[in-house]
């Protein structure tokens, strides 16, 4: 009996640690498996931009072919890289760059006051008019864009940056971003501040604007994304190549005939790189602010 | 200091005056905007022309709007609803009849020069004329056409019938017969390609199965009555979509996710294509002396091919009509657009193009895709309601493809169609058509 009771914790010991063992390398080979699926359409991306053969590109599709290529070459990059003319994607590389910036820093600016006016600010029907702005966060895009062509239109502003920066600097969605991460912050930092008799810009600028690095980095890199991306408005707003965006401009790669995939290959690969590098200046802020909203003390 | 600043001021003064006087000459200057679609290709070929008009008129300068081929409806829509319609856009044919009823655009014979007007082949006339007044609204290059590609290895592997004319195209039994016996074949994965790669974005669908179908008996809407209910819901159309649902079952068809040059691809897993005109050069290169041109096949009593392409229209907003209608004529006798259009295989709609264009001529590999265009095309309904009827039945289509039951998808899209019209009071004066 006694001999039952003492063989028995080992062989429940050793398939524990083996279970844990298997169920580490299980994970391991899952997120791995994950991490491959993400990774390879950007590898097939960049893959695909350095050969010179459209057809060639789209045969290999299909197939493992198109994780690799033989004799690469830049021919790509070098036939999109012009700065004028009908096909002058240095120039609309430039336009978007130029779109993304201003959109982003007055965007980071009239956001975060807005939202620190409904954490803060002593208004009334504030609550009425959070209300308001979380609303309107669900109203889609397209159903309001034909009008908004109009407005514009009669502003005078169609084809120039201005058209494809006004209509989204102020957002709901970064509104609210900016006044739940004003609202956690301690309230005897505003009033401090008051009875040192500083005034409310003074404390939005000076107390907390440099304590909401993790909300600026978030919303510049979901800002930055969002400008980026735009493929509607700009293609309905611009007429000419001179504040046309990128992603307009690639559109001219897939035409009713045949598509161009060699070069739409190489500009897509363009356009990745500024907001990849948006991503990587923020990513450290942009992660804290994350795991800053999840977890609450 | 005082006659310094005297010179200053003079300075100043012829420099206002400079800047006035050039601004000046710039206002004197008119602008024509140019709206078209287009690969890089056409945009450079466009661009150049512009270019060179500019250079022929330093009166006018030619502002080029480029709207992508896939949001051009959208584009075409919002400049309407700003009202900045362009003064020269391009337009696809079929979608004429909607914009000169809306007031779009306006007559083109006063604006174009006569002999480019009496150089119009039939069919070209025809896609630009709007059937209430008969009068033309657009006028272009070119028209199209969509002819069977065959694989001549393979098919000499299942011994087919290679048709010469469009007298002699395949009959239904025949197609389908030579579809089951490539599908055994080896080294061929799927029997035809049918485009559905190009989506229900663009006019694919209605442009080029439309055609089958109306070989079949069936048609998008009854021409004088203009119902769809009783027409596309019709057993006749059921049938043909049935038809064509089964060889999508059957794994025949290319499926979308493969993209649009199977027939022409590495291997050539594709044994037939069903393809526009301009799939030609492509496929040409890549399969040399393998590539054979057929006729539509006849699935029922008559062989049916479809027409019309992207034609340019002056819109009715135009300030500058007489500067467009310049523009345009200059487009249209441009040699080196004319030698671009070629490398394209561009079809034809201007008779001088046409004996430049040896693909075309007697003897040559696409002369039975003009031999098309007199005997089988069949327009797309001229109905000012076809954006409507294009997009409901493109759906329903698409729907069939996927596996929803025919009769219920058709029914669907004929009900759209007659609730549009109907909505539209008849779109008057088509109603007194009737």
């Amino acid at each position: 009996m006694s001999d039952l009771v003492l063989s028995q914790p080992a062989p429940l010991a050793i398939p524990r640690c083996n279970s844990k063992t298997g169920l580490r390398i299980v994970q391991t080979v899952c997120i791995f498996i994950i991490a491959l699926v993400m990774i390879s359409p950007l590898f097939m991306l960049l893959i695909a931009s350095l050969k010179d053969d459209r057809f060639r590109i789209l045969a290999d599709m299909g197939s493992f072919r198109a994780f690799w290529v033989s004799d690469p070459t830049l021919s790509n990059y070098r036939e999109i890289a012009n700065f004028s003319g009908e096909l002058a994607y240095g120039r609309y590389l430039f336009n978007s760059l130029v779109i993304l910036v201003v959109t982003v820093v007055s965007g980071l600016i009239i956001n975060s006051m807005a939202g620190f006016v409904l954490a803060w600010g002593s208004l009334r029907g504030k609550a009425i008019l959070l209300a308001v702005v979380v609303a309107l966060y669900v109203i889609p895009q397209e159903s309001i864009i034909m009008p908004l062509v109009v407005m514009m239109s009669r502003a005078g502003l169609t084809d120039t940056f201005a058209v494809q920066i006004l209509p989204w600097v102020a957002s709901p969605l970064y509104v609210f971003l900016f006044y739940q991460f004003f609202a956690q912050l301690p309230k005897e930092l505003y009033e401090a501040a008051e009875m040192d008799g500083a005034s409310a810009f003074r404390i939005y600028r000076s107390i907390y604007m440099p304590l909401s690095l993790p909300a600026l980095a978030t919303v510049s890199i979901l800002m930055g994304i969002e400008s980026w991306n735009q493929y509607l408005w700009p293609t309905l707003v611009t007429q000419t190549d001179y504040a046309r965006p990128i992603s307009v401009a690639i559109a001219t790669f897939f035409g009713q005939d045949s598509i161009y995939w060699d070069r739409a290959m190489a500009a897509s690969v363009l356009m990745m790189i500024p907001v990849l590098i948006l991503y990587l200046a923020f990513q450290r802020w942009f992660v804290s602010s994350f795991v800053g909203s999840a977890v609450k003390g | 200091m005082t006659t310094q600043l005297g010179n200053r001021l003079l300075c100043a003064l012829f420099a206002s005056s400079a800047l006035l006087c050039t601004a000046g000459f710039v206002e004197a200057k008119s602008v024509i905007h140019v709206m078209h679609q287009g690969d890089p290709g056409w945009v450079k070929a466009y661009g150049d022309v512009a270019k060179r008009f500019e250079e022929a008129n330093p009166d006018i300068d030619v502002e080029m709007i480029y709207a992508p081929h896939d949001a051009y409806n959208e584009k075409f829509s919002a400049a309407v609803m700003a009202k900045q319609l362009p003064d020269v856009m391009e337009l696809d044919a079929p979608f004429l009849a909607n914009y000169v009823w809306s007031g779009y655009l306006q007559p083109i014979k006063p604006l174009v020069d006569a002999d480019v007007l009496d150089d119009m082949t039939g069919s070209n006339i025809a896609q630009g004329t709007y059937p209430i007044d008969k009068d033309l609204y657009a006028i272009g290059l070119t028209d199209s056409s969509v002819v069977l590609y065959g694989n001549k290895k393979y098919l000499e592997a299942i011994g087919a019938r290679i048709p010469k004319s469009v007298d002699d195209a395949w009959t239904r039994e025949e197609f389908e017969g030579y579809l089951e016996k490539l599908s055994k074949l080896e080294g061929v994965k799927w029997p035809i390609d049918t485009f559905r790669g190009y989506g229900i974005k663009t006019e694919w669908i209605t442009y080029a199965y439309g055609p089958l179908l109306e070989s079949a008996g069936c048609d998008l809407i009854d021409r004088k009555a203009w119902k769809a209910s009783g027409t596309l819901d019709s057993e006749a159309c059921v049938k043909a979509l049935t038809m064509m649902q089964t060889w999508v079952k059957n794994g025949w068809v290319v499926p979308t996710s493969s993209g649009t040059n199977q027939f022409y691809a590495e291997g050539q897993p594709a044994a037939l294509a069903m393809g526009g005109h301009w799939f030609y050069a492509e496929a040409a290169a890549a399969m040399k002396d393998n590539i054979v041109v057929m006729p539509l096949p006849k699935i029922g009593d008559k062989g049916v091919s479809p027409n019309g392409t992207w034609i340019w229209g002056i819109s009715a907003s135009s300030e500058n009509p007489e500067a467009a209608g310049k523009f345009l004529s200059f487009l249209l006798k441009d040699k080196d657009y004319r030698d671009y259009a070629k490398t394209q295989s561009a079809y034809p709609g201007l008779k001088s193009f046409a004996a430049e264009s040896p693909l075309y001529a007697e003897g040559g590999p696409l002369a039975v895709a003009f031999e098309q265009a007199s005997k089988t095309a069949v327009a797309r309904p001229p109905h000012p309601a076809y954006p409507t009827i294009t997009s409901a039945f493109m759906q329903a289509v698409d729907k069939i493809f996927n596996g929803g039951d025919a009769q219920e998808a058709l029914t669907a899209a004929a009900k759209k169609i007659d609730q549009d019209i109907e909505d539209n009071a008849g779109y008057p004066p088509f109603d007194e058509q009737q």
